[in-house]
């Protein structure tokens, strides 16, 4: 554009008001908005100079990291299902797991089949179920004292050789599965709503069916079978998770579902699953 | 009108031609928001018409109408043929082909996000280059602009430039400055997202950018009405502008601060601090000015015209003005509405006002008074005043005129007034379907369809404008009225540079925006990159998703 002669020079009147005017504005806004005005806070004292700057310009505490300490990070378990750490439970060795299992006969029964109700049977149990409980043990993600001391004396190791003993046992959890399966067909009427928790779920309370992960429908390493296994110890677990008394369920998913179950819910899902007295006689 | 009469007739038939569908979707939201049973009852076709509605007349009908208007402004106010006619026209096609690609997009569905874009949300590619392209192409226009006044100063610089010319080129530098926000957002944060080359979106760099250009753009489409207020009202209604000074004086103030203002639409927004809040707020009630100078002036103008038609006594002259003028009763109803628009937005602008406000119906109640009442009824009287010159026919009919120009006027008022109720009543801006069996609901189910009433009388309103539009210009009534401008009452035989000109206007504005805009957009690149991932709303989005 053609340019006027003078029309950006102070020494004219109107560059000089208008420069004036502009300055004037200018000034008293930012003084108003940067030191007097944002100094005042609802519910807390006036701010300080600096700090009604910092204010102004939106540079608050909230931009730095928090100043209180970040809460400790909570996993449930060391456990991840890695190929390394699936590399250490294939690796292990039946024969060296006889001998370590010999401190398991007192509670958990000769050759992994418990006597005690409370006492889960380890006989055919996946050996990814018993390295990990093993490993959720020693580190007490899984919290019980007597299982703990174990473990602790325990290497890695000593555990995939134990898990690997037990999972080769026969006439367990396996086998017992396979039976229990048929014969749940046979059922009372009692356990109808088991069974359908069992293989339906409950769509409206977000629950899938147990046999999704731990069989025959699907099974997810890390799920233990179910079926043979003692009543009341299922029943017990459920109960812990849906309290949080156990937390080692990975993805949080026993905690989730238990959560959303009755107590005869879980005491109708331990009795379907749980093996009769007179099978587990016949199986020994 | 030498070379310009096609060029406006161009421009102003496109306009024209997208606003009548544009209000029948607008008619028809405000029956799909009412209690009434709507033609369609579907949400997602709310957005899509909503969307459209809203490109059409905020940036299509506004821009093709001030650049056609520009022309014929630069032609008939310099008295000369315009300066680069071919460019013009590249640069009509540049819009044009923008208009269709953004139109198409939408009407596709695959870009229902609303005319301001509102990121995360991701559109198709074809939108966001659509509206690049026609904003982008109005620039030719705004060069035009520049180089004909700055060649017009050149070969006559012992004389001022009249005002008229001196008004569009403030448009024209309004234009650049405002749109440099949005063209900036559409090439920086939009368009690399829709083409899939990030997939993240800054959304508070975008909406900082969009600010820029949301307030300025507002006066952009004011600008053509305050020019006919200036110089075509008191020429109609038979007078002499009060004050030629004065209408520079508004002119440059509109420019310096319609723009380092826009961060009032950002009250609520966490990005940035109170204080630049605070400063934009404060310096825009400096628009109350230039406003005020207007009314001020117009009045002293009409009375100057009454007066001189025989009005006596104090209110006297009032009477005597020519009010079967379209453009002098338009004038006074184009006044009770930015009136009326005018405090509300100051309302709009006050930083503590805002919350009690902010996305309510007040807020579209509030701009379809200010630019569907005053400004777009601004338009259709410059169209009735142009268009004997750029069709060469006479309008058919004057009185025909006056009637759609009433119509407008209520259904406006009919329209907005119960919509600003209804927003202090808590009703959300943006809301396809309302639960009118809520009893907090249920109160405005009265008041908004009220609202539907008025809106089918703006529709009646718009379809008589094209109908007298179209029988003019294929009429039978040849003739041909020059586009007079009004002289002042002392026209100016030589006015200061600084009056003359926008070298110091343009130098104060940069430092302003510096001032306003430098720190809340130069904090994203060093303090706070907040990315979040874009939610696309095109349909191979799988109906809409994170991408």
């Amino acid at each position: 554009m053609a340019r006027d002669k003078g029309v950006l020079r102070l020494t004219n009147p109107w560059p000089r008001f208008a420069w004036l005017a502009g300055a004037a504005i200018v000034g008293i806004s930012l003084a108003l908005g940067f030191l007097v005005l944002d100094r005042y806070q609802q519910n807390d004292p006036p701010l300080g100079l600096w700090g009604a700057i910092c204010w102004g310009l939106g540079i608050t505490a909230d931009l730095g990291p928090a100043r209180e300490a970040a809460p400790t990070l909570r996993t449930p378990s060391r456990i991840a299902w890695t190929s390394s750490t699936l590399g250490q439970i294939r690796a292990g060795d039946a024969q060296h797991g006889s001998f370590i299992a010999l401190n398991c006969t007192a509670c958990h029964g000769e050759g992994g089949m418990s006597q005690s109700t409370f006492i889960p049977t380890l006989t055919g149990m996946d050996p990814a179920v018993i390295f990990k409980q093993l490993d959720d043990y020693r580190s007490g993600k899984r919290p019980w004292g007597v299982m703990g001391a174990i473990a602790k004396a325990l290497s890695i190791r000593d555990s995939a050789d134990v898990a690997a003993y037990y999972a080769a046992r026969p006439n367990g959890l396996a086998a017992i599965a396979h039976e229990g399966s048929l014969r749940g067909e046979s059922r009372s009427k009692e356990s109808d709503s088991a069974r359908h928790l069992a293989f339906m779920g409950d769509e409206q309370r977000g629950i899938p069916p147990c046999t999704a992960c731990h069989g025959p429908h699907g099974y997810k390493i890390g799920a233990p079978p179910l079926a043979g296994q003692h009543a009341a110890y299922i029943e017990r677990q459920l109960a812990a998770f849906a309290q949080r008394l156990r937390q080692n369920d990975i993805n949080e998913q026993m905690r989730t579902i238990a959560m959303q179950l009755t107590p005869s819910e879980m005491h109708a899902l331990a009795a379907f699953y749980g093996a009769p007295e007179s099978s587990r006689v016949a199986n020994k | 009108m030498y070379n310009s009469r096609r060029l406006t007739l161009y421009h102003c038939w496109v306009a024209f031609a997208l606003f009548l569908p544009a209000v029948v979707l607008g008619a028809w939201q405000m029956l799909m928001r009412s209690p009434l049973p709507p033609p369609l009852q579907d949400p997602n076709a709310y957005y899509l018409s909503v969307t459209l509605h809203g490109t059409v007349m905020a940036y299509v009908v506004t821009t093709f109408f001030a650049m056609g208007f520009g022309y014929a402004v630069t032609a008939t106010s310099l008295g000369r043929p315009i300066r680069g006619v071919w460019a013009a026209w590249i640069g009509f096609a540049i819009c044009l082909i923008g208009t269709v690609m953004a139109a198409a997009a939408v009407l596709a569905g695959e870009a229902s996000v609303l005319y301001t874009f509102y990121p995360p949300l991701l559109a198709s590619a074809w939108y966001y280059s659509g509206a690049f392209l026609l904003i982008g192409g109005s620039m030719i226009w705004v060069v035009l602009m520049i180089v004909n006044m700055a060649a017009w100063k050149r070969d006559y610089p012992d004389k001022p430039v009249p005002l008229a010319m001196f008004a569009i080129t403030a448009t024209a530098l309004l234009w650049a400055w405002t749109a440099s926000g949005v063209l900036v957002e559409l090439l920086r944060v939009l368009l690399p997202s829709a083409f899939g080359w990030t997939t993240l979106i800054d959304v508070g760099l975008a909406r900082t950018l969009f600010s820029v250009t949301l307030h300025g753009i507002v006066y952009f489409w004011l600008m053509p009405a305050y020019i006919a207020f200036y110089t075509l009202l008191p020429q109609a209604a038979g007078g002499r502008l009060y004050s030629d000074t004065m209408g520079r004086l508004t002119f440059i103030m509109f420019l310096i601060f319609s723009l380092p203002v826009g961060m009032h639409h950002l009250f609520a927004d966490p990005e940035h601090g109170v204080g630049f809040k605070f400063l934009q707020s404060f310096l825009t009630f400096f628009v109350v000015l230039p406003t005020l100078l207007t009314v001020y002036s117009i009045c002293a103008s009409l009375e100057i015209a009454g007066r001189h038609r025989g009005g006596r006594g104090l209110l006297g002259w009032i009477g005597a003005l020519p009010w079967d003028e379209p453009m002098v009763l338009v004038a006074a109803l184009s006044l009770v509405m930015l009136g009326g628009g005018g405090f509300g937005g100051i309302i709009n602008m006050s930083y503590a006002m805002n919350s009690m406000i902010h996305n309510t119906s007040w807020v579209p109640a509030h701009f379809h008074l200010i630019f569907g009442g005053a400004v777009v009824i601004m338009y259709f009287a410059i169209a009735y005043e142009m268009w004997p010159q750029i069709t060469g026919k006479l309008l058919r009919s004057k009185k025909l005129a006056r009637r759609q120009l009433w119509l407008w006027f209520w259904g406006i008022m009919i329209v907005t007034i119960p919509w600003h109720i209804t927003g202090l009543m808590g009703q959300p801006r943006r809301v396809a379907v309302f639960d009118y069996d809520d009893p907090l609901v249920a109160r405005t189910g009265p008041l908004v369809i009220i609202s539907v009433i008025g809106g089918m009388i703006l529709l009646l309103s718009a379809i008589l404008l094209i109908f007298i539009l179209v029988r003019s210009h294929f009429g039978e009534r040849t003739g041909e009225i020059p586009l007079r401008y009004a002289l002042a009452v002392n026209p100016p035989a030589h006015v200061p540079s600084s009056l003359n000109g926008f070298a110091l206007w343009n130098t104060i504005l940069l430092v302003l925006m510096l001032v306003a805009y430098g720190y809340p957009i130069g904090q994203f690149a060093l303090l706070k990159p907040h990315s979040v991932p874009a939610y696309d709303v095109t349909s191979h989005s799988d109906g809409g998703g994170a991408r």
